[in-house]
């Protein structure tokens, strides 16, 4: 009887073990990976105990709605929780930092975990910082106001006619230099806000900026004097691979499991879910050609 | 020694009264200017002296009573104050040269600036003033190279370049070093010796007794006594003008 | 005569300096001037090439080739030089400090003035010398070069971003500077004016040929240093959207994540600077060894 019992027990045992070996597959590795940043990520965090995630101030929608990161919502705001929550953190000890974005590739130390904020990668950028894998492919689009010249006139010969104004160091002013290449030289702001005030206020004819960002701008936030949405939307520039990553300080380690976390995300489609849910209009946008 | 005054009156004070803020300053002073007479006018500093000058010529206003230049009230409403200053010369304790100006640009200002005169008219009338006074070979000179007595020479021959009708003199001498105060004194008596009509506040009273044909005595804004100088000097009537020349002598 | 002093319970006053301080005069003054330049200098010297972390200062901010190739630019990547950029700054500062100087005099001779038409005028200006004075200089840039074009007044809102800055740099320096041929009116000794109104000047004459060639003359340093602080403000036009030298720079800086193109738009400044503030110095000396002469 003793020994019966002792057959089932290790048959039982086994099976179980061989079931949980098969079961595993791709998954199953991740899982183990993930179940392992799950205890090693404190250790890497900037704040030990806490995610600190950093963003700019002002933030737009839809990446984050009201200016309040913490609220969970926006497509970025989201996505920061989401992977959070993957990595057995909880909301509560998520916390927000603020970065300016032309501070934030920067070499040198940072005070946060990682930077979301539309930061795309480029070469120049990943010399002097880490980026994580996409969270977002992204393309530029052309901004200007309803009745401009711009919105009939958008052919290659044409665009380069027009007066260009950019925030300074983005991929919409690299995107303008080494695509558009305009006769006149582009004017660079220090925000993006002075762009679109002038734009609204007739300084420039356009404003290149990625598609997402371009569309609330056009719907929400160019605006005549009658406090009208006055914005336009032209169309968005063919993709040149250009994405958005998170961004640590470089060589940090968290960013491994900030990757495991971002395709555990992916693969059990919710990075799928919060792009439709966020950013399902811009795919409507018509393509122009630069 | 002098010519004889003439009966024109010049310059008429008539109980003349000026007050700043509730202190006031001179009480009803009358004084009589005739031309080619010299006027002295002595008295403690703060007795009103150079006010009185300053409202003969306009740079105050009276409050009481009433001046008279050429028999017209200065207080007409429509008396032009600048052109009144054209007739009537004033010379200061201080000098008061232009420093940015050369010598000879200083003489040259008024009569080119205010008579509208031509500076090459004025030019040659400007050097021979200098030459009068001995500095003609100082005319390209800025004032700060000259001495005090210098200056105050040019001064004086600055506001005969407007030739004035008369030339009011505010303590010309107070400010010199005692040994420069004679070359201004001998220039100032050569001036009565030709007429010039002046009255002059002053604290030396050998040049008063001299040249003046009146002398005046104020005492806190009042106007105590006048006489000739023998009369002022030699027999004084009042007990404050007694005091006071003693005090001086 | 005498005082009641005793010859021996006065004795004579030590007149010398005590032996200590008088150890570094005459040559030895001279080698210990020496001596602590040159360990300064060393100091210096061993900081900018040693400390830890001085490799890196060197590599991001004085980099030779980074130097050199932010101030030539690289316009087809969108690196734009540093050298052409401070042209901006260049032509800013001499139109915007010539109207500065004008109307500067103008609101001065206005505020100064006591004529009973000017009243308006009077109160204007004093209104606008204080809130001119009063507003940071960044955020009239902004209201100018953001404001004007919207008001869609034709020829005056269709200016360049220059054009705007140099606008918002000329109404506030001309509030400063206006204050300042102000005090210079007000130094002028009121014996002057007396002596030329006694003349038979008219208040205007006396303003123009005596008051006004004293008074501006006194206020030349001050009026200096005005000139060079607009000279760096020129630089505020970036907000604007126009590119001049700190703007190129950091657009270099941005793109290439080296800060040397910043170190040559400053350089670009200096040069301008330095020689101006040497010069006004030198002018204060002369002018006040020329007052103490005069004093002696």
């Amino acid at each position: 009887m003793r020994t019966f019992r002792l057959l089932l027990a290790g048959l039982f045992g086994a099976s179980a073990f061989t079931g949980v070996t098969f079961t595993s597959g791709p998954a199953g590795a991740s899982s183990s990976a993930l179940a392992t940043c799950r205890t090693t990520i404190n250790a890497e965090e900037y704040a030990k105990g806490k995610l600190t995630v950093a963003t700019d101030n002002p933030v737009y929608t839809p990446w984050f709605v009201n200016n309040k990161p913490s609220n969970g919502k926006g497509f970025e705001s989201a996505l920061a929780y989401a992977i959070a929550a993957t990595l057995g953190i909880s909301k509560s000890n998520v916390v927000w930092a603020y970065e300016p974005f032309d501070n934030s590739y920067t070499p040198g130390p940072k005070k946060f975990d990682f930077d979301i904020n539309e930061i795309s990668y480029t070469a120049q950028r990943a010399k002097a910082v880490t980026f994580s894998e996409s969270y977002y492919n992204v393309t530029q689009s052309i901004v200007t106001l309803q009745g401009s010249v711009v919105a009939k006139k958008h052919s290659p010969a044409q665009l380069k006619t027009y007066l260009y104004g950019d925030q300074i160091g983005t991929t919409g002013l690299a995107y303008i230099y080494n695509h558009i290449h305009p006769t006149q030289q582009p004017r660079v702001y220090s925000t993006l806000d002075a762009a679109v005030l002038a734009l609204q206020t007739g300084q420039i004819n356009a404003i290149v900026v990625d598609t997402p960002d371009g569309q609330y701008m056009a719907t929400s936030e160019v605006e005549n004097a009658k406090k009208k949405a006055d914005g336009l939307q032209v169309g968005q520039f063919p993709s040149t691979g250009e994405h958005y990553g998170l961004l640590f300080k470089k060589g940090n380690p968290l960013v491994g499991c900030i990757n495991v976390a971002l395709n555990t995300l992916k693969s059990n489609g919710t990075l799928a879910s919060l792009t439709t849910k966020w950013l399902n209009i811009y795919t409507s946008v018509p393509v122009i050609k630069p | 020694m002098t010519d004889a005054p003439s009966n024109d009156v010049v310059l008429d004070l008539d109980h003349v009264v000026k007050r700043f803020g509730d202190h006031e300053v001179l009480s009803g002073v009358s004084l009589k200017l005739h031309r080619h007479e010299v006027v002295c006018l002595i008295g403690a500093s703060g007795s009103g002296k150079s006010t009185l000058l300053r409202c003969a010529n306009l740079l105050e206003t009276i409050d009481g009573g009433d001046i008279s230049l050429f028999g017209q009230s200065l207080l007409d409403e429509y008396i032009d104050p600048d052109l009144v200053r054209r007739h009537v010369g004033m010379v200061f304790q201080s000098f008061n040269l232009f420093p940015h100006l050369s010598v000879l640009d200083n003489i040259l200002l008024g009569p080119v600036r205010a008579l509208k005169r031509k500076a090459a008219d004025v030019h040659d009338e400007a050097l021979a003033l200098l030459d009068r006074i001995g500095l003609r070979e100082r005319a390209n000179d800025f004032p700060d190279r000259l001495s005090g007595g210098q200056q105050q020479r040019v001064a004086i021959v600055r506001s005969l370049a407007m030739q004035p009708a008369l030339l009011l003199l505010d303590e010309v001498t107070s400010a010199l070093d005692p040994t420069l105060v004679g070359e201004v004194l001998d220039l100032l008596r050569d001036l009565a010796a030709q007429g010039t009509t002046m009255l002059v506040a002053t604290h030396e009273m050998n040049f008063a007794r001299d040249v003046a044909r009146q002398v005046a005595y104020l005492d806190k804004g009042v106007l105590v006594e006048q006489g000739t100088p023998d009369q002022m000097f030699n027999h004084p009537q009042h007990e404050s003008t007694r005091t006071f020349l003693e005090r001086v002598r | 005569m005498s005082l009641g002093h005793d010859e021996l319970s006065s004795p004579t006053p030590n007149l010398f300096t005590p032996p200590r301080r008088r150890f570094f005069t005459g040559r030895r003054g001279l080698a210990a001037s020496t001596i602590s330049s040159v360990l300064l200098v060393a100091a210096l010297v061993s900081v900018f090439f040693w400390a830890p972390g001085s490799a890196s200062v060197r590599y991001y901010f004085f980099n030779g080739h980074d130097m050199w190739q932010s101030f030539i630019g690289h316009p087809q990547t969108g690196l734009l030089s540093v050298g052409k950029g401070f042209f901006t700054n260049i032509w800013m500062c001499l139109v915007c400090e010539v109207l500065i100087l004008i109307l500067g005099l103008g609101v001065a001779w206005i505020r100064v003035s006591r004529s009973p038409v000017l009243y308006p005028f009077r109160v204007l200006a004093t209104a606008y010398t204080d809130v001119f004075r009063g507003i940071p200089l960044l955020l009239v840039v902004f209201m100018v070069g953001f404001g004007l074009p919207s008001m869609q007044l034709g020829f005056l809102t269709t200016q360049s971003p220059d054009v705007y800055g140099c606008m918002a740099l000329t109404i506030t320096y001309t509030a400063y500077v206006a204050e300042v041929f102000r005090a210079g009116i007000y130094s002028v000794p009121n014996g002057q004016i007396l002596a030329a109104r006694s003349l038979g000047l008219t208040h205007a004459t006396t303003m123009r040929r005596v008051t006004l060639p004293q008074g501006v003359r006194t206020v030349i340093p001050p009026l200096l240093n005005d000139f060079i602080s607009l000279q760096k403000d020129t630089a505020l036009v970036s907000v604007l959207g126009a590119i001049e030298a700190a703007r190129a720079a950091q657009i270099y800086a941005s793109t290439t994540f080296n800060g040397s193109g910043l170190v040559v738009a400053s350089l670009l400044f200096l040069a301008i600077t330095i020689p101006l503030t040497r010069f006004t110095d030198r002018l204060l000396d002369r002018d006040r060894s020329r007052r103490l002469a005069a004093l002696a």
